[in-house]
Formats: structure tokens, C-alpha cells, sequence
């Protein structure tokens, strides 16, 4: 279970450096009061374009930098005091998921594992699996120099489950996959969060309606680094009187904006 | 206790996938080696090859001369010093000038002998070009030979005035050399530790890089740190491997030069350039700090970077000021200042003189360069792990 509160995050924008004029550091509000429940069992998708603060907020998560205001639990466990307790308990495929070129699947996955507090066997039993579950096989043993888009995609998700997480997020996993991984994708994580696969605590983000409306049980839109709307699919239609989840989008989304403003 | 027990674990996981990954890098690797092993061999074989020729030109005993016709007195003495006397080439002055004739050459006056005669004081020129080194030191020779031939002379013409010869040298100068063969052979082989050290920058250099901004390039960076490590162990495994392969490099290089022996081309310096297991085990002992130590700043530096090549531009820096340290030497040969043996690589290239001179290694010159080592190395990883968790913030 993940539960973020209240949180905030405000970026010193760099770039336009003058030697000669002394500008005010300039901000940008990437998150602002943030909140989100993730129960177990549930697949929490997290919708909104570009810049929404969509990955600050996952990164702040993952214990990368800390909030500047607001708390982050996963499982109870606050982030913020005990970070490494939190990322035991959590699976995550950030925004970048490089993979070490010179080490195979197998190794890429291993190290992980290993570094996850996992004994050698155990890791490579869990891995059996994993390759099972994601339809790696055939990948595990050759150097991920010369994997596709996906080939590294599914070990860079393998990588993140390797230690069998109970929270599992993952950020636009889907960026650059073709229809056929995303589709596989989306069935692995349809198993990971019924009970047979352990009813464990999905966040997914994305900026591609579809996906999300496939797939999450419980939406959050997102813009400006703010919540502006929450609900099921068909919830967030009957709130924006849409009959296409695209429009809902596009009016919970951008609308808000116009009323803000 | 058992955190430390657990971070111990996970520095031995990191460190091996370090080092397996760095050594799966066949292509630099062997790009990296290849110098290493090469430098000894050639180093020596190109210095003593020098060192021979400079000899044999000595042991030669041949003086180029122009007009000698004109001074049978000064061609007699020289030949019963042994010198032969040969006629030099018509353009020597130019051949002198371009290095290629390695000898000077003497010209003397046209009236020589008849000045000599008459007591008038007899000119000869020693031509010689002093950018051309090696007539440059056979002027030397030529010039002791000529004035042995002036004592003679003056010693003859007070002889026969009744003066002892003995009033005419006030002096009694002898001469006795200190330096052991050993010292007289590191002048010759001062440049082996340079080389050396050399060896153990670049055998760092590319696992540095790599570790720190070729991890943020390939966007590895950001999911190894949330893994539930903390990060004094991720960069204290990572530099392991940058100094293991710092270290296994500088070995080869010590080694290569303890096999470049086997070619060097002259018996006497063969005799006094002595380094042999001990020395490269002494040599790689002093190396220790070194290497421990621009492992951590490579990688401080590097992890500041974005990407591999702006790293490399930027490592630049420490790569010429470490690596051309030994210079200072030159500049003040021979005496070493206290404060060499503070400065990384000044000081290691002052031990590694003194393991080659074959004297002892006095705490009071190996304290110092391992404690600046141990305090660099400390400085560079808490930068590495402090700038690590900013550069993925960024």
C-alpha cells in the first residue's frame, strides 16, 4: 500500500546563466499538495501530460530527493526516515531504466537481486520465474548491448520485480513499445495485481489515455502538479459528461487549467 | 554489527559486478594494457641503445680535424694519446647544424705551427652545435684532449728553464664519486617511475569514467540507487574496481620493466639497473596510495558529468597534472624537497627514485604520501556519494 500526502516540490530552474546580470534563481512548482492512495490489489493509474509532475512525484517515491513538504508511506514505512526499509518493499521501473551493456539479462537481473539482500540461488530460482512470467527466455543469456526497446523494457521491469515487491510502480512504462509488448505488459500486470499473483499495490503512470482506461482500476488526472480529478473510468466520465474517456481527459485536464487560471 | 555485515555484503557485490563488467570491456582494456606492457621494454631499450652509442663514440677516440697538415706538433701528441685523426667532411658546419654528424670537429689555424714556434699562443676552433647534443659532449673530450696537449707543451718549456714542474701545479686536484652504480644508473632510468605512474592513471581512468558518468548516460544511475543500498557502499564497491584495475595495470607496468631488462643493449648499465622482484614489489606498495586515491578523485570529477565524453574532457586535467608531476624533478634535480612526498604522483615517482637508487625507505618520506593518499581518497568518495543522489535529482 502506497500513501503520499500533501506533498510538494519546487525546482530551481538552471540555464540562462548571465556572467555580466545577476537574475532572481527562477522556480517552477513541479508538485504541488500531491496526495494518493494505492491499496494492495488495486491498479492506481496516474494520467496527465507532459510535465504534469507525474515523475517528480514517482521519483519522490523512490527516495531520490526528498519532498519538500508533505509525507510518503509505502506499507506504513515512512520514505523520508527509512528509505531503504520503504525501497525494500517496493518494485519500481523509473523514467530511466538503463541496463549494464556488458552484462546479460541474467547478470543485469542477478545484481539487483543480489543488492535487494537476495542469496544466489533464491535470485536465480526468482529469475527462472520472472523470465516465465515476462517471456524473456530467450534473452537471458546474451549481453543486453544489442537488445530492442523492448527486450529492455521487459528486463528492466523483471529487474524491478526481482525481489517480489509488494508495491510495484512503474513510470510510462510503455514509451517506445509496440503494440504487441505493451499488450503483454499489461497482462502481466493484470496477473500481478489479482490474487493469484500476489494482490499487490500497482501504480502506473502514462500519458496515453487508452492504456488507462484498459487497465487502471482507479484513475488520478493530474496537470500542473496538481490532483484535478480522481475516480474509476466510468466515474470520470459521468463527472466530465463525456462519453469518451479521451474527452473526459482532455476536459478534466486542460478545463481545470482555464478555471484555475 | 549487522549493518555493517550487510554493507560489507552488498561493497563485495558491487565491487565484483564492477570489475566483471569493466573487464568485459575487452577493446579498452587492451588499449589500456598494451601501453603498460610495452612502455618497460622499449623505455630501456631506446635508452641504453643511446647510452651505447655515446660510449662506443667515446671509446672511438677519433677526432675530426680541418688543417691538421698544419700542426704536426699537435697531430703527434694526439696520436700518442691514441686518438685517430680524420679528415672531417667539407660541409660539416651544416651536417653539425642538422645533427647529422654526431662528432665536433677541429679547425686549426693555417699558420699553427709557426706561431707555435715562436711562442705566440696557436689557434685552434672546436665547431660543434649545442643543440646537437651528442657532438656537444664529444666536444667535452676534445677540449680535455687539446688542453692536455697545452700542459705539455708549458710543462716542456719551463722544464727547459729550470723551473720544476711542479710549481706549475699548485693544485693536486683528484676527484672521487660519490653515487653508488645504482644512483649513476637512475640517472639514466629517471623516467621509470613516470611511466609507471602513468600505468596506473589510465589502468583507473576508463572504469572511473564508466562507473560514474557512463552510469548516468545509460540511465542505470537512477534505478541501482533505489536499490536499499546505502550509498557510501555503492561508491565504495565502485572504486574498488576503479582501483583494482588501476592497480593490475601498474603491476603489468612494473613487470615489464623488470622483463625489459633481458634488452638492455650495454653491459654496464645492464649491471647497475637493478630492479628486480623486490623492487617491483616495493614499487607497487609505494603505488597503493596512488592508485586508492585518483580512483576517488577520477570518479568525483567524472559524476559531476553527464556523459562519458564530457567526463573525459574534464578528467583532462588530473589525468597532465599527476601524470607530468615528476617533472618538478627536473627542474630541481637530484635534492628532493620534504613536500614532494605530499603531492600525489611527485611523491610517489621521489619513492619509486629512491627503491631504484636502491637506498632505504624512511618513514618519515613513505608517512606522508600515504596519509595525503588516504585523506584524497576519503575527500573524492564522500564527494562521489554526496554529488551521486544530486545528479539524478537534476
Amino acid at each position: 500500500m502506497i500513501s503520499i500526502q500533501q506533498i510538494s516540490k519546487r525546482f530551481r530552474l538552471r540555464g540562462g546563466k548571465s556572467w555580466t546580470k545577476r537574475t532572481a534563481p527562477a522556480h517552477i512548482q513541479a508538485v504541488q499538495a500531491f496526495s494518493m492512495e494505492a491499496p494492495n490489489g488495486r491498479i492506481t493509474g496516474l494520467l496527465g501530460p507532459n510535465g504534469a509532475g507525474k515523475t517528480t512525484s514517482l521519483r519522490m517515491l523512490g527516495g531520490l530527493f526528498p519532498p519538500d513538504t508533505g509525507r510518503i508511506e509505502v506499507d506504513g514505512i515512512e520514505v523520508a526516515e527509512q528509505p531503504r526499509a520503504a525501497l525494500a518493499r517496493m518494485g519500481i521501473l523509473g523514467d530511466a531504466h538503463g541496463l549494464y551493456p556488458r552484462l546479460t539479462a541474467r547478470e543485469n537481473i542477478a545484481y539487483f537481486a543480489r543488492l535487494q539482500g537476495m542469496a544466489p540461488d533464491a535470485a536465480q530460482a526468482r529469475i527462472e520465474a520472472l523470465a516465465e512470467l515476462l517471456d524473456l527466455r530467450a534473452l537471458l543469456d546474451r549481453r543486453s548491448e544489442g537488445f530492442s526497446q523492448g527486450e529492455r523494457m521487459k528486463t528492466a521491469l523483471a529487474r524491478a520485480l526481482v525481489h517480489d515487491p509488494a508495491n510495484v510502480v512503474l513510470d510510462e512504462p510503455t514509451n517506445g513499445l509496440d503494440v504487441l509488448a505493451t499488450r503483454a505488459l499489461r497482462e502481466v500486470l493484470r496477473h500481478l495485481h489479482s490474487p493469484a499473483g500476489g494482490s499487490k499495490c500497482i501504480v502506473f503512470s502514462s500519458h496515453i489515455m487508452q492504456e488507462v482506461e484498459q487497465l487502471c482500476d482507479h484513475v488520478i488526472v493530474m496537470n500542473h502538479g496538481r490532483v484535478v480529478a480522481e475516480g474509476s473510468v466510468p466515474e470520470l466520465l459521468e463527472q466530465a459528461r463525456a462519453t469518451r474517456f479521451e474527452d473526459a481527459f482532455v476536459r478534466l485536464a486542460f478545463h481545470s487549467e482555464e478555471s484555475h487560471a | 554489527m549487522k549493518a555493517l555485515a550487510a554493507s560489507w555484503r552488498q561493497f563485495r557485490i558491487v565491487l565484483g559486478k564492477e570489475t566483471v563488467d569493466a573487464l568485459r570491456d575487452r577493446r579498452t582494456l587492451l588499449r589500456m594494457m598494451m601501453p603498460a606492457v610495452l612502455m618497460g621494454p622499449l623505455v630501456l631499450f631506446m635508452i641504453s641503445t643511446l647510452i651505447s652509442s655515446l660510449e662506443e663514440r667515446a671509446e672511438r677516440r677519433e677526432i675530426l680535424a680541418i688543417g691538421m697538415d698544419h700542426a704536426p706538433t699537435l697531430r703527434n701528441y694526439l696520436e700518442r694519446q691514441t686518438y685517430t685523426i680524420k679528415p672531417a667532411p667539407a660541409d660539416y658546419e651544416a651536417q653539425l647544424r642538422a645533427s647529422r654528424l654526431l662528432s665536433p670537429v677541429l679547425e686549426v689555424d693555417a699558420q699553427f705551427e709557426d706561431d707555435l714556434l715562436h711562442g705566440k699562443p696557436a689557434g685552434v676552433t672546436i665547431v660543434s652545435d649545442s643543440v646537437n647534443q651528442r657532438a656537444q659532449a664529444g666536444a667535452a673530450a676534445l677540449r680535455s684532449a687539446l688542453e692536455g696537449f697545452q700542459r705539455e707543451r708549458s710543462l716542456v718549456a719551463m722544464a727547459l728553464r729550470g723551473i720544476s714542474p711542479e710549481l706549475l701545479k699548485p693544485l693536486d686536484i683528484a676527484e672521487r664519486d660519490l653515487a653508488s652504480t645504482q644512483a649513476r644508473a637512475t640517472q639514466l632510468t629517471g623516467m621509470v617511475p613516470m611511466f609507471i605512474i602513468m600505468a596506473v592513471l589510465y589502468g583507473a581512468l576508463t572504469a572511473a569514467l564508466d562507473s560514474t558518468a557512463g552510469e548516468r548516460e545509460r540511465g542505470s544511475l537512477e534505478p541501482l540507487l533505489m536499490n536499499p543500498v546505502p550509498p557510501m557502499t555503492l561508491v565504495a564497491g565502485k572504486w574498488g574496481a576503479v582501483t583494482l584495475l588501476g592497480l593490475a595495470v601498474a603491476l603489468l607496468s612494473n613487470l615489464s620493466f623488470l622483463s625489459g631488462q633481458v634488452l638492455i643493449r650495454n653491459d654496464e648499465l645492464q649491471a647497475m639497473f637493478h630492479f628486480g622482484w623486490i623492487e617491483v614489489l616495493r614499487c607497487f606498495l609505494l603505488e597503493l596510495p596512488l592508485a586508492c586515491s585518483m580512483s576517488a578523485l577520477l570518479m568525483a570529477v567524472a559524476i559531476r558529468t553527464k556523459t562519458f565524453k564530457e567526463a573525459q574532457t574534464s578528467s583532462t586535467l588530473i589525468m597532465t597534472l599527476i601524470g607530468l608531476a615528476p617533472m618538478v624533478t627536473l627542474m630541481n634535480p637530484g635534492a628532493e624537497a620534504p613536500w614532494y612526498f605530499w603531492v600525489p604522483g611527485l611523491g610517489q615517482n621521489a619513492l619509486m627514485m629512491l627503491v631504484l637508487k636502491g637506498e632505504s625507505l624512511p618513514l618519515a618520506k613513505v608517512l606522508p604520501s600515504v596519509l595525503s593518499g588516504l585523506g584524497l581518497t576519503l575527500l573524492g568518495l564522500s564527494l562521489v556519494a554526496q554529488s551521486m543522489r544530486r545528479a539524478v535529482a537534476q
